[in-house]
């Protein structure tokens, strides 16, 4: 069982009030400073994000466990918070427009197509391609974007995906 | 379609439950538990639902979130800090729903490489990994 202290009896909605500021964590007597990306609500584990001169980001987590006293040292940053916003979430490597995504879809759509692949489109625009009424894929299009719950159709097109965005590199 | 078929994506099944009908989750399972029932309140049923779906809401976006940034950990180095100042560093392979082990590989510890290791929760202090 996870040691309980101060820091893991507070509920999700404390922990979550802490998200996005830049705090001051002393955990096991040392010092970790950063801007809360999250905290584990099964763990209680801290996970503080810094901004390094480089450009680069460096991600610590602390340990629920270990957590000695949290302060805020800046209850929030705009800039900061938008970066944090889209950190790890699916497909956040490229930012794509709504031209670039309209053209990669229809792209897609007629490869699959080709491949005599039954494909509709559905929902607001960028749409959501649906795949002979089984399988999504939403954009920006990639293999990671498909959603099925037949793992054979979800595998046959995500190759044909990862195809298809191959040859067009 | 022409060209035959890949091979399906593997799928790891969850054994059935132990009532032979679910798949490993137990129904009443919760693990954030539930307030007790403080009798006479003058709070309205509503208002204690609102504030229990608050909580579930925020533990659900917390807890995604974290483990958004477990999975953007996988296969990267990572530098554990554990008791007693020491250091070390692997590649960081998973950890149980619990948060309870990591599991890595190519462990550097001051005696040498391992291969594959276990660290329990309870002796990392910290972990830290580039982006």
């Amino acid at each position: 069982m996870a040691a309980v202290n101060e820091w893991t009896k507070r509920g999700p909605l404390e922990w979550q009030d802490y998200t996005y500021k830049e705090v001051r964590v002393t955990a096991s007597e040392k010092d970790y400073k950063g801007w809360v990306l999250t905290t584990d609500p099964v763990s209680a584990n801290i996970v503080l994000v810094n901004f390094l001169e480089d450009g680069s980001m460096s991600v610590t987590g602390i340990m629920g466990h270990a957590v000695q006293t949290v302060e805020t040292v800046n209850e929030g940053d705009q800039g900061v918070r938008e970066k944090l916003m889209h950190l790890f979430t699916s497909g956040n490597c490229q930012a794509h427009n709504l031209e670039d995504l309209e053209e990669r879809k229809n792209s897609l759509k007629k490869w699959l197509e080709k491949n005599h692949i039954p494909v509709t489109e559905q929902g607001d625009s960028p749409r959501t391609l649906c795949v002979a009424g089984v399988l999504t894929i939403d954009p920006p299009y990639g293999p990671e974007n498909c959603s099925s719950s037949n793992e054979i159709i979800l595998s046959r097109v995500q190759d044909l995906i990862q195809g298809h965005l191959a040859a067009s590199q | 379609m022409q060209t035959p078929l890949p091979s399906p994506v593997p799928v790891l099944r969850l054994p059935r439950g132990p009532e032979g009908l679910s798949r490993g989750f137990a129904p009443d399972g919760r693990r954030a538990l539930l307030k007790p029932e403080v009798p006479g309140t003058p709070e309205s049923p509503v208002v204690h639902e609102c504030q229990e779906s608050q909580e579930q809401r925020a533990r659900a976006l917390l807890r995604e979130r974290y483990l958004r940034s477990l999975l953007a950990m996988v296969g990267r180095q990572v530098s554990f800090t554990l008791h007693e100042g020491v250091h070390v560093t692997a590649h960081f392979g998973a950890t149980d729903v619990e948060v309870a082990n990591f599991y890595v590989l190519q462990l550097q510890t001051p005696i040498g490489v391992q291969a594959e290791a276990l660290l329990r929760c309870s002796d990392i202090i910290a972990y830290t990994f580039k982006l």
